[in-house]
């Protein structure tokens, strides 16, 4: 499996390089394009419900694709729905990272996707709902943001915080605690309540430079709606 | 670099931050941490435990972190490998094992504290989808009573704002005028009335008027032609909008879809639930409420015309004459089979309220009907 990030900057695509049996997940309509022998197993089988179900007791996420190089070596190009970066992290089988959902574009066989579901309190308050994917296992992960993906490093002990609907991912040495905003951050202007993280190193965590939230609603306020 | 299993995550301040993975092994004086990035995996490098600290910590507290002043400066090792953790534990001397089981204690307690606590969640949800199934009115109306109307809100208008995308919306005129009118003296009588009404006059010759969750109702011009008197117009408005009052649309679509499903259609903004979303939005439309829902809506409909100073005796006399109609025309009979025993109903509860003073509109009927094009006249 080899992959390669194209254009690099707000409209990326990223090539992924599948040898005959090798496959990937990927984020459903992700995929631009691909070799013709590639396969496309889509997961939302029996229905939302079905899929819902199996969501919260297997963990099986119901917005995968698995594309499989089954009839022979070929290539897929993979796009995020958002303008933004992408980044591809190699996962090693001790580094873990939780990935929150709209970050993740697709990742190699060896790697692992649990759909977390944050503890009920964590997940209600930061507003990126009950999904969080945990990624674990060896191998090749690619995320995606909304604008450009800024890396933070922290030392043991180092803090810092950080803007709920900016977060993409973060490896699970961290530790953190959501903290209503205070006056001075300029959280989510839709719902009006500012959550922050505040993380706690050592580790790695990967925000975005937009706000998809925010741009929602910086865009609705152009279109013209009939009374 | 191929046999070599990394078992453990080391941090220190020349190494990268996401941390360098080491293979540690347990002896009986400390650990050896051996380092396969640059190439020199012969070289391990030994750590007493005399130096070493204990603590919990990562995302879930469920790490082992040993931290030592090496000579090369402050070191972190991230331990989740459970074999590694209890040799750490056999071999460790007395010093250490205080602070360790402390910390194991603490992991536990976490670990515990989370497995109750998804226990719990989960048994609850369970309980919750399996009262669902079996269709228990009681699970429904307490999951339907934790749901903000925010999130209603959000359900109801975006499947409103799609619905009047692709249909020709009337913007003023004595329709609107006439609609608007009604609806403000029908909302003014309801107490503490949580909701912010929104309603549109489609221009469509279907018979039919719905309400949306979250207080978005929606009224044909059709449906204002067949009626007669304005009465009964304000008569089908009371009945809609106590379907929302009630929440009637949020306990069919808890029913139909579980809690979960609602919380999930409203935090998330990923694209399958997107389009799941946009599928709700035609269910919306069509939404078949129940039979105990209907009679909920009437007897309350009716309270609050009365309460309004309308005359209710409009909301039966439309019910009655719209069941003569042919059914396939009237798209509002599909929703609401009308039958002898629903007007006797209201009939009767209506025989039974005190006199009430009425109060007439603003606007003039007669006119409202020409601009619909409906026939006027005093033959009416
Ligand atoms: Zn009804």
């Amino acid at each position: 499996m080899k992959s390669e990030i194209l254009y690099p900057g707000a409209f990326p695509m990223v090539r992924i390089e599948l040898a005959e049996g090798e496959h990937i997940k990927a984020e459903s309509g992700a995929m631009v394009a691909c070799s013709p022998t590639i396969d496309i197993e889509s997961k939302m089988e029996g229905g939302f419900l079905g899929a819902l179900s199996r969501k919260f007791l297997t963990g099986e996420k119901f917005f995968f694709q698995t594309l499989r190089a089954s009839r022979g070596h070929g290539e897929t190009l993979l796009a995020p729905t958002v303008p933004g970066e992408i980044v591809i992290l190699d996962l090693d089988g001790v580094n873990e990272y939780m990935v929150q959902k709209d970050g993740f574009l697709a990742g190699a066989d060896g790697i692992t996707v649990e759909s977390q579901m944050q503890s009920m309190s964590r997940g209600l308050l930061s507003g990126e709902g009950f999904f969080i994917l945990k990624m674990s296992g060896k191998g090749m992960l690619v995320l995606n943001s909304f604008g450009a993906i800024h890396k933070i490093e922290l030392k043991p002990g180092q803090e810092y915080i950080v803007d709920n609907s900016h977060l993409v991912a973060w490896s699970t040495t961290t530790s953190y605690n959501i903290e209503k905003a205070t006056s001075g951050w300029v959280a989510s202007f839709t719902s009006g309540e500012g959550f922050v993280c505040r993380f706690r190193g050592p580790g790695v965590v990967y925000i975005q430079s937009r706000n998809p939230r925010g741009f929602g609603s910086w865009v609705r306020q152009f279109i013209p709606v009939s009374e | 670099m191929t046999d070599f299993h990394p078992n453990a995550l080391c941090f220190g301040d020349e190494f990268p931050a996401g941390g360098v993975p080491c293979l540690v092994h347990v002896e009986t004086q400390g650990l050896t941490i051996a380092f396969a990035a640059d190439g020199n995996q012969g070289q391990a490098e030994a750590v007493p435990f005399s130096s070493v600290a204990v603590s919990a910590g990562g995302l879930d507290h469920d790490q082992l972190v040993l931290s030592w002043a090496g000579p090369a400066g402050q070191r972190t090792l991230y331990l989740k490998n459970s074999d590694v953790i209890r040799a750490f534990r056999q071999a460790a001397p007395d010093q250490l094992t205080m602070p360790l089981e402390r910390a194991v204690g603490q992991v536990r307690r976490v670990r515990r504290r989370h497995r109750m606590v998804w226990g719990i969640a989960g048994g609850s949800l369970l309980a919750l989808t399996l009262g669902l199934w079996f269709g228990n009115d009681v699970l429904v109306e307490l999951a339907v009573d934790r749901i903000p109307i925010e999130w209603e809100q959000k359900l109801g208008e975006s499947a409103y704002r799609d619905f009047l995308t692709q249909h020709e919306v009337a913007k003023d005129g004595p329709p609107v005028d006439a609609v608007t009118e009604m609806t403000h003296r029908l909302v003014s009588q309801i107490p503490d009335n949580p909701y912010t009404f929104e309603i549109t006059v489609v221009k469509s010759d279907v018979v039919n008027a719905f309400a949306l969750p979250g207080g978005y109702i929606v009224v044909f011009t059709g449906l204002m032609k067949e009626a007669e008197r304005l009465e009964e117009v304000a008569g089908v408005l009371a009945h809609e909008l106590n379907h929302v009052l009630q929440r009637h649309g949020l306990e069919r679509i808890v029913k139909q879809l579980g809690f979960i499903a609602v919380v999930s259609i409203v935090f998330g903004n990923q694209q399958g639930l997107g389009q799941m979303m946009k599928q709700l939005g035609v269910e919306l439309m069509t939404l078949r409420f129940g039979r105990a829902q209907e009679t909920e809506a009437d007897l309350t409909g009716l309270q609050l015309l009365h309460r309004a100073k309308i005359d209710p005796s409009g909301m039966i006399t439309f019910f009655e004459r719209l069941a003569e109609k042919d059914e396939g025309r009237v798209e509002w009979l599909s929703t609401h089979p009308m039958s002898s025993a629903r007007a006797e109903r209201l009939k009767d509860r209506l025989a039974g309220m005190p006199e009430q003073s009425l109060e007439p509109f603003t606007f003039d009927w007669s006119k409202v009907r020409a601009a619909l094009g409906a026939p006027t006249g005093p033959g009416l």
